[in-house]
C-alpha cells in the first residue's frame, strides 16, 4: 500500500492535492482513500490531509502514521512539532519539500536519513507559499514519483477535481500539475509502498487506569488570564509585517487598535512593537498605516535571515 | 415529627424548600407545572428565599439552571417529558461543565402520540448524559431522595447534576402520607453549598467549558465524568447512612424486598414498584418465593450489588415501563449486560407494559411469576412480550373504526 | 457625547491590549478586531456566556484569551446562560456572599447565526425579562465558522455556500428586532471604527438592562477577500451607508457616523469575492440597483 500524507496550511490546497492524488490513483486502477484533516486551524495554520492507495480494499483507516511520501507545500513548517511534518518519517521515507534550498541542506538538517527532494524553483521572490497551484504541483510530483499513475490519469485527475472551477483555473492547475509531473521524471518510482505493521512482536500499548480527579481538574476548566498566548499563532504567517521606524509618524494607536489579533503593543515612547509569536501575517497594519511604515515581507526569508546558518 | 398528605409534586417542592434551594429556573409543563407554582408562591408570600425566574424554554431552563451553580448558587429546577427532550442538549453539555444541581423529573410518555400519562421513556433518554438519576416509588421518597441527590452532586468527589425522578399522575398528582423532615434536621443533613473553586468571581479569572481539539483531552474529559458518576456509588452508601442516622429511613441504591429466599424477582423501577411488592406479598401467600428488586440508583448503575442479589435466582421478570424502539425494554438490556457470564445467572423474561399510563393489575404480575417459574424449568426465557391484551386490541378497533370511518377495509 | 467621554480623540484608545492574542480565529478576522477593542474598554471584570459559532474556539483548552471569565454553552441559550449567571451573582451579591468588588458585568458573546435565528428566541425572552447583560453579536453575515451558508443575517445578492447564485432574501433587521424590546440601549459598532465603537461601550457599561452592541464583523474567508482589506471593507460598509453606525437610547435612534456623502454601494460590493458574480462576467445591475435603493431608502427614512 502507499501511504503518502501532506503538509501545508489552511488556504493552499491541500485537501485539493489530496484529491487530485487520490482521483489519479484510482484512474490507475488502486482502491483508494484520501481525506483532509480539519481542526480548528484556519487560513493559515497547519494542516494536513492524506492519501492511501492499494491494488486491494483498503481496511486501514484514519491518520497515517507511517508514511511512505511525506509532500511539504510550505517548508517553514517542518521546524514546527505541531505541524506533525516529521512525524513517523524514517529512512524509507521519501520527503518532498516546497523550497528553494537544496535537498542536501534538508537531509543534514533533518538527520533522518530520509531520502529529501526539492520543488522546482519556478518563481524566485514570490511567496512560494502563497503560489494559488501549489496544490496542483505537489499532486502533480507525488503522482510522478510513486511511478505507478500515467500522465493521462493525473490529466483527467485534475479534470475531475477542478472543472468546476471553470476553464482558466483547470488549465492554470493543469500546467502546474504536469510541470510537476514531467519535472519528476527522473525520480519515478521512488517512493516505497510500506508494508503492514505485523501482529507478531510488536509494541504493547502502554494503558492505564485512569483515577478520578478533583472535579476543577477533570472538567474543561482554565484557571487563568490570557494563557491562548501559549499558543503561537506566528506560526501561522507566510507574510510578515515589517515596521521602518524611520517612517513610522508614532500616531500610537492605528496599527495596534485595528490589529485584529491585538499582536501590536505601543511602548510608552509611541513606537509599535510586532508580537511575531502571535501576529498571524494578516497584513491589515501594513494596509491601514498612513505613512506606509509597514512592509510585507516573505516569512520565509525573514526567518533566514534571521537564522543564516 | 407531624404526617401530612402531599402530592408527589408537593413532597418534590418541600424537598427543594428543605435544601434551601437558592435558585429556581422555570417552564411550566404538565405533569410537573404544580411544583413551580408551589416554589413559586412560597418565594412570593416570604415563605422560602430565593429566585424563581420563568425562561421561554426548557433548553434555556437548564442552561440557566447549570450556569447558576457554575456561579456558586444551590439550583432546583423540574421538567418533564417533551421538556426533558427539549432540553437534553443542555442535559448533555452541562454534566460536563462539573456543576451540581438537581432536576425533578415528573415521568410522562413521549410523542408520538403525545399523551400526559407516564412511563419512563423520558428519563431513560437522559441516562447516558452524565446526570445522577434517582428514581422514586412514593411521596416519602420524593422529598428525602431530594435532599440525599443534593448532598450527592455537591460532594466534592462527585460534583456531577442529579436528576430524581418521579412517575406522573400516578406519584405527581397522589397524595400520600409524607413524614417532613424537620428544616434544621434537613440542615444537619446538607448543609450549605460550597462550590470551592468552579465559580465566577472577579478576583479568579475562569474559563468553563472550553472546547478541545485532539481525541485524546475529549476522551479524558467524557470518561473522568464516568468515573465521578462511578464514584457516586460508594459516596451514595455513606450519604444513605448519614440519612438513616439523621431521620431514621432506609434509602439503599437499590430496594430488595423478600428476597433472601425468593426463587424468583420482580425487576422494576418507579411507582408501579409497588404494585409489584404487593403481588409479592400475594404471591408469598399463595406459597411462591417470590421477590422485588427495585434500583433507586439508575446512574451510576449499582451492577455490584445488583449482582449480589440477583446471582443465583432463578428467573428474575424485568417489566420495563419504556420503550428503546428497536431493540425493547431498556433495564433489561442493561440488566442482561450486569448478568450476562456471571456464575449463577438467572434466567431473564422481558415484559414492556404501562406504556403511557397503562395499569398492571395483579393477576399480570401473577402471570409473569408463573412464566418465570416455567422459564427456569425450561431454562430458556419466552420472546419479550407487551402486557396487551384481547380486549384492549377490541376497544383501539373500535377507535380504529371511527377514525377511518370513510374506509371499507379496516384490519 | 465627548464631554461625557474618556475617548475625546483616537489617542485616547487603549495602547495596551487585555484579550489574549493565540487564539484560532482566522487572520484578518473582523469580528476579533471588534472583540479586542470592545474588551480593552469593557475589562476583564466580567463573564462572557458565550454561543456557539467561530467564537466557540476562542477558548480552546487549555488556552483562553480572557483574563476575566467565560462560560461556553451551546447554539440557542447563550442568553439563557447569561440569566443563570446574572441571578446567581444577584442572589450572591443579596445575600453578602460575594463582597461588590468580586461582581462582574455579564455578557453573552454570539455569532448572527445564533442571534438572527437559533438564539433569538432565548434573546428575546432576555430582553423581555429585563436582564442585566450586555449582547455582543458579531455578525458575519453567514453561519462562518461550518463554511459560510447563509443565515438571517446574509445580505441580499450576497453568493454563500448554500446560495451559489446569490441570496435571494434580505437581511434581518436585528437592530430593529431589539428596538421594538425597548432595551436600555442598542448599538452598531465595527472594529474599524474604533473611537465610535469605544464610545458605545463606554456608554453601554454605564447603563443597566439590556444592551445590544451588534457589530458587523468583515470576514476574509467568508466574503471572500484578502485578510489585509478587513479595515477597508468595514469602513466602505460605513461609507456606502449599508451599515449605519447608530445607537438606541430612550426610545430614540441617533445616527452617529452618518455617511456624506455616501459611496455608491458597488464599491463596497466590489471588494468582495461574494458579490463578485454581480460584476463578473456579466454586470447584474438589476441587483446592484435594488441593492443601492434599498440602501437609499433607509437613509431617506432615517433623515
Amino acid at each position: 500500500m502507499f501511504r503518502i500524507r501532506f503538509h501545508g496550511r489552511g488556504g493552499q490546497g491541500i485537501k485539493t492535492a489530496s484529491q487530485i492524488l487520490g482521483s489519479a490513483f484510482f484512474r490507475s486502477g488502486f482502491e483508494v482513500q484520501d481525506a483532509p484533516r480539519y481542526g480548528a486551524e484556519r487560513r493559515g495554520a497547519p494542516i494536513f490531509a492524506y492519501v492511501r492507495a492499494d491494488r486491494s480494499p483498503i481496511h486501514e483507516r484514519g491518520v497515517i502514521l507511517r508514511p511512505d511520501l511525506v509532500v511539504v507545500a510550505d517548508e517553514s513548517l517542518v521546524p514546527i512539532p505541531a505541524a506533525g511534518v516529521l512525524q513517523g518519517v524514517t529512512s524509507n521515507t521519501l520527503l518532498l519539500v516546497n523550497s528553494p534550498q537544496t535537498p542536501e541542506l534538508w537531509q543534514q538538517r533533518l538527520k533522518l536519513g530520509a531520502p529529501v527532494l526539492c520543488l522546482p524553483v519556478e518563481s524566485e521572490g514570490e511567496d512560494r507559499a502563497g503560489l494559488p497551484h501549489i496544490g496542483a504541483t505537489c499532486a502533480g510530483a507525488a503522482a510522478r514519483l510513486v511511478g505507478v499513475v500515467a500522465r493521462e490519469s493525473l490529466v483527467q485527475a485534475v479534470e475531475d477535481e477542478l472543472a468546476k472551477l471553470g476553464a482558466d483555473e483547470l488549465e492554470f492547475n493543469l500546467d502546474h500539475a504536469l510541470a510537476a509531473f514531467d519535472a519528476f521524471s527522473r525520480h519515478a518510482g521512488r517512493v516505497q509502498e510500506g508494508a503492514a505493521i505485523e501482529a507478531g512482536g510488536y509494541a504493547r500499548p502502554e494503558w492505564i487506569d485512569l483515577e478520578p480527579d478533583a472535579a476543577l481538574f477533570a472538567a474543561p476548566d482554565v484557571e487563568g488570564a490570557a494563557t491562548s498566548e501559549g499558543a503561537k499563532t506566528g506560526l501561522w504567517r507566510t507574510l510578515r509585517p515589517v515596521i521602518d521606524y524611520e517612517r513610522c509618524n508614532r500616531c500610537s494607536w492605528i496599527c495596534s487598535t485595528l490589529c485584529p489579533d491585538g499582536a501590536i503593543r505601543v511602548e510608552a515612547d509611541h513606537t509599535p512593537r510586532v508580537d511575531y509569536d502571535h501576529c498571524k501575517g494578516c497584513m491589515v497594519c501594513v494596509a491601514v498605516c498612513p505613512p506606509h511604515a509597514i512592509a510585507a515581507v516573505s516569512e520565509a526569508g525573514a526567518r533566514a535571515e534571521e537564522s543564516p546558518a | 415529627m407531624t404526617r401530612q398528605l402531599l402530592t408527589g409534586n408537593g413532597a418534590a417542592a418541600w424537598g427543594a424548600r428543605l435544601a434551601r434551594a437558592d435558585y429556581v429556573p422555570a417552564f411550566p409543563i404538565t405533569p410537573q407545572t404544580e411544583i413551580i407554582e408551589t416554589l413559586a408562591e412560597w418565594i412570593d408570600r416570604g415563605e422560602m428565599a430565593g429566585r424563581l425566574t420563568t425562561l421561554e424554554s426548557e433548553h434555556s431552563m437548564i442552561t440557566a439552571a447549570a450556569a447558576a451553580a457554575a456561579t456558586g448558587v444551590r439550583v432546583f429546577t423540574a421538567t418533564s417529558s417533551q421538556g426533558l427532550l427539549y432540553g437534553l442538549e443542555m442535559i448533555y453539555t452541562v454534566a460536563g461543565w462539573r456543576v451540581p444541581f438537581l432536576l425533578v423529573n415528573v415521568s410522562r410518555g413521549l410523542a408520538t402520540p403525545i399523551t400526559l400519562e407516564p412511563d419512563h421513556t423520558d428519563v431513560l433518554a437522559a441516562r447516558d448524559s452524565g446526570f445522577l438519576q434517582v428514581h422514586c416509588a412514593t411521596c416519602q421518597e420524593i422529598v428525602d431522595t431530594v435532599l440525599i441527590a443534593y448532598r450527592l452532586a455537591e460532594d466534592p468527589r462527585i460534583r456531577l447534576p442529579a436528576i430524581v425522578n418521579q412517575d406522573g399522575f400516578y406519584l405527581s398528582f397522589t397524595r400520600e402520607a409524607v413524614e417532613l423532615p424537620a428544616p434544621e434536621a434537613a440542615q444537619r443533613f446538607l448543609p450549605a453549598f460550597d462550590p470551592e473553586a468552579i465559580r465566577f468571581r472577579a478576583s479568579r479569572p475562569l474559563s468553563q467549558a472550553c472546547a478541545v481539539l485532539g481525541a485524546s483531552s475529549y476522551s479524558y474529559f467524557r470518561y473522568e465524568t464516568h468515573l465521578a458518576s462511578l464514584k457516586a456509588l460508594d459516596v451514595y452508601d455513606e450519604i444513605a447512612e448519614a440519612f438513616e442516622q439523621e431521620f431514621g429511613r432506609r434509602w439503599p441504591p437499590v430496594e430488595a424486598y423478600r428476597c433472601d429466599d425468593a426463587e424468583i424477582v420482580f425487576f422494576m423501577i418507579g411507582a408501579f414498584a409497588t404494585k409489584a411488592r404487593e403481588a409479592v406479598d400475594r404471591l408469598r401467600d399463595a406459597g411462591v418465593a417470590v421477590g422485588l428488586v427495585r434500583p433507586r440508583l439508575v446512574r451510576p448503575w449499582p451492577a455490584g450489588e445488583l449482582r449480589r442479589t440477583l446471582l443465583r435466582k432463578r428467573a428474575v421478570v424485568v417489566v420495563d415501563q419504556n420503550l428503546s424502539m428497536g431493540s425493547g425494554g431498556v433495564l433489561h438490556a442493561e440488566l442482561a449486560a450486569t448478568l450476562y457470564g456471571q456464575p449463577g445467572a438467572p434466567v431473564l423474561l422481558s415484559f414492556v407494559g404501562a406504556l403511557g399510563g397503562r395499569d398492571i393489575p395483579p393477576e399480570e404480575f401473577f402471570e409473569m411469576a408463573r412464566l418465570a417459574r416455567e422459564a427456569a424449568e425450561k431454562g430458556e426465557a419466552p420472546a419479550p412480550r407487551l402486557l396487551y391484551t384481547a380486549q384492549e386490541l377490541r376497544e383501539m378497533r373500535k377507535l380504529q373504526a371511527v377514525a377511518h370511518a370513510e374506509r371499507k377495509e379496516l384490519p | 457625547m465627548s464631554a461625557e467621554t474618556r475617548f475625546g480623540r483616537m489617542k485616547d484608545l487603549p495602547s495596551t491590549h487585555l484579550l489574549g492574542t493565540g487564539t484560532a480565529m482566522c487572520a484578518g478576522c473582523g469580528g476579533l478586531e471588534a472583540l479586542h477593542e470592545i474588551y480593552d474598554v469593557l475589562g476583564a471584570r466580567s463573564v462572557f456566556v458565550n454561543a456557539a459559532g467561530c467564537m466557540t474556539l476562542l477558548s480552546v483548552y487549555p488556552f483562553t484569551p480572557f483574563r476575566g471569565s467565560w462560560l461556553y454553552t451551546s447554539m440557542a441559550s447563550a442568553p439563557a446562560g447569561a440569566q443563570g449567571v446574572r441571578d446567581a451573582l444577584d442572589l450572591l451579591l443579596a445575600r453578602g456572599a460575594l463582597p461588590p468588588e468580586e461582581d462582574l458585568q455579564v455578557v453573552t458573546l454570539t455569532g448572527d447565526g445564533a442571534a438572527y435565528g437559533m438564539g433569538l428566541s432565548a434573546t428575546s425572552s432576555a430582553i423581555e425579562r429585563g436582564l442585566d447583560f450586555l449582547y455582543i453579536c458579531y455578525d458575519n453575515e453567514g453561519y462562518g465558522n461550518t463554511g459560510q451558508q447563509t443565515s438571517a443575517a446574509t445580505p441580499h445578492g450576497a453568493r454563500t455556500a448554500t446560495a451559489v447564485g446569490g441570496h435571494v432574501g434580505w437581511k434581518k433587521d436585528l437592530f430593529a428586532i431589539w428596538c421594538a424590546h425597548r432595551p436600555a440601549y442598542a448599538a452598531t459598532v465595527i472594529g474599524a471604527e474604533p473611537l465610535d465603537l469605544a464610545r458605545k461601550i463606554e456608554k453601554a457599561m454605564k447603563l443597566k438592562g439590556p444592551r445590544l452592541i451588534l457589530a458587523l464583523a468583515p470576514c476574509p474567508t467568508g466574503w471572500g477577500y484578502e485578510p489585509r482589506d478587513t479595515v477597508e471593507v468595514g469602513r466602505l460598509a460605513v461609507k456606502s451607508g449599508v451599515f449605519p453606525l447608530k445607537e438606541y437610547e430612550d426610545g430614540r435612534v441617533t445616527h452617529t457616523k452618518p455617511p456624506h456623502p455616501r459611496a455608491p454601494v458597488k464599491d463596497y460590493l466590489r471588494l468582495q469575492g461574494r458579490f463578485a458574480h454581480l460584476f463578473e462576467p456579466k454586470r447584474d445591475e438589476a441587483t446592484i440597483a435594488e441593492i443601492q435603493a434599498a440602501v437609499d431608502r433607509y437613509w431617506e427614512g432615517a433623515g
